[in-house]
């Protein structure tokens, strides 16, 4: 305890004393994390629209102009035999023309003008949620139906969400690298500012080496000032993440919400927030260590 | 105490700083290492400190083989020692008391002992009421006295000094060596290096004049 006392007093003197170089290093570790945090919080808010989009992917059987009843009976006969669906609802042509038009009244008007219905029936089937864990299934089942008689197409929504989440999985890799960079090139700015640190004490480490002072006592007060930085540090991340999380809700959270119809957009879950936190000083201790070890 | 057998330290391109030095310092004596500039008294020291070990023989403290220590056992030697150099190697942003009370504090004595240890050192070298002074607000003489309280605060079995006085007047370098007498007296084995030989001869100790490495004279 005494230790931890020493370790932490000398510290905080040493940020004081260095505290323009100080300020510096923990501007850099909080540069760097908030690029981790925002990379975070956008990661969280895609997970939550890729989440929603997954429940609510839909299976959509089109039919021909031409499809008999008999052929769209069928349609919906291998649906149901299937187990795969929680609900299937067949649109008519006109039911198809009304859909479109609450959807987009701007061009209402223009398809009441047309001369002939152009919108196919279809049949517009939810999977169920778990589906996801049955892809071949969909798949054998996606194909069968394209083969009926009177099915002039079929849509499966989870294909390009499966194409979507390895575009999320690549663009995710690209960003931990940067991230890892970015956290690298903190430890080392740490690492330097406590060099500088370890420089002006250098007089009073030889002291301390003289009079057979304990290595802990020796190191203890860079490793816990790296720390005090990286905490420091990821604290103004914090707070510039909050900073940017109000400034987006406000200008682009109802834009998204419509654009993509997710409600708001989400800031990065508190466990996440406790390990950029962890992190920071992680990251801050790392560069301490690598200058006490060389405190001999 | 110490016993040195045979020591000889070289160092790059073949020059000797101690050639094949025997030398024997019981417990509770007092020792001045003298001789010219090169002559290997720092060297000696700086054996003794343990910052360098011999390059031949053996130099064993107290019965340690001072080659022989790991990290962690040239850590518990050297709490027994006190050292004072001729820059005092004072902490110019510390204060008198802080200055003293940083070897306790670094070796992790309790507050209470180091306040009590600290004040007793300082009251004994006569310095309590500049505690609070700065030691460039103090002259040559009162910096070295705090130096001394330094090297004594930890209570050590011998004082190692590297030319004590060699920034002091003829005066004040008689003051420092009385307070070596004075801790000599307590029983702690006290080693003075210097080359000035007027001191020497007024304090009236054994002397061991090095030269070029060798011991030349045990007077």
């Amino acid at each position: 305890m005494r230790a931890l006392r020493y370790f932490f007093a000398e510290a905080f003197a040493s940020l004081w004393r260095g505290r323009g170089a100080a300020l510096l290093s923990i501007l850099t570790i909080a540069a760097g994390l908030f690029v981790l945090g925002f990379f975070l919080m956008v990661n969280t808010n895609v997970q939550r629209l890729v989440g929603r989009w997954g429940q609510a992917a839909e299976l959509s059987v089109y039919m021909r102009e031409e499809a008999t009843p008999e052929q769209t009976a069928a349609v919906r006969e291998t649906l149901n035999r299937s187990g795969l669906a929680t609900s299937i609802q067949f649109l008519s042509k006109d039911d198809a023309k009304t859909e479109f038009s609450r959807d987009f009244p701007d061009l209402a008007g223009a398809a009441a003008n047309l001369q002939r219905n152009p919108f196919p029936a279809s049949f517009e089937v939810r999977l169920a949620s778990d589906a996801g864990g049955a892809a071949a299934a969909i798949d054998a089942l996606a194909g069968s139906l394209s083969e009926l008689p009177g099915v002039a197409d079929v849509r499966y929504d989870r294909r390009w969400l499966a194409r979507l989440n390895a575009m999320i999985g690549i663009v995710r890799g690209m960003g931990l690298v940067i991230v890892l960079m970015l956290a690298l090139a903190s430890a080392l700015t740490v690492a330097n500012v406590v060099r500088l640190a370890a420089a002006a004490r250098r007089d009073e480490i030889e002291i301390m080496q003289l009079v057979g002072a304990p290595f802990a006592y020796i190191r203890g007060p860079f490793v816990v000032e790296g720390l005090l930085q990286g905490g420091l540090g990821a604290l103004g991340a914090i707070i510039a993440l909050l900073a940017s999380f109000a400034v987006l809700r406000l200008r682009l959270g109802s834009f998204v919400a419509e654009a993509v119809g997710v409600p708001g957009v989400a800031f990065v879950p508190a466990t996440l927030l406790v390990l950029l936190v962890l992190g920071g000083m992680g990251l801050g201790c790392f560069g301490g260590y690598i200058v006490a070890r060389s405190v001999r | 105490m110490i016993e040195a057998q045979g020591v000889s330290k070289m160092y790059s391109r073949g020059v000797y700083a101690l050639r094949e030095l025997t030398l024997r310092v019981d417990k509770g004596e007092f020792v001045f290492l003298t001789g010219p500039s090169g002559a290997g008294k720092s060297t000696l020291l700086r054996l003794l400190l343990r910052q360098d070990v011999p390059s031949d023989g053996k130099l064993v403290v107290g019965g340690r083989d001072l080659a022989q220590l790991t990290q962690r056992q040239v850590q518990a030697y050297r709490r027994s020692l006190g050292f004072v150099f001729q820059d005092f190697k004072l902490l110019p942003n510390k204060t008198v008391l802080e200055n003293v009370s940083f070897v306790p504090r670094v070796l992790g004595m309790a507050d209470s002992q180091q306040q009590r240890r600290t004040f007793q050192v300082l009251k004994w070298v006569g310095l309590q009421h500049r505690m609070n002074a700065f030691p460039l607000e103090l002259s040559g003489g009162e910096q070295q006295r705090i130096a001394i309280a330094r090297a004594l605060v930890n209570d050590p079995i011998i004082i190692l000094a590297d030319e004590p006085t060699g920034n002091l007047d003829p005066d004040l370098s008689l003051e420092i060596m009385n307070l070596f007498r004075e801790i000599n007296a307590r029983g702690t084995t006290v080693m003075v290096a210097t080359h000035d030989r007027e001191l020497i001869r007024r304090v009236g100790r054994r002397a061991v004049t090095l030269d070029h490495g060798h011991i030349v004279e045990v007077a």
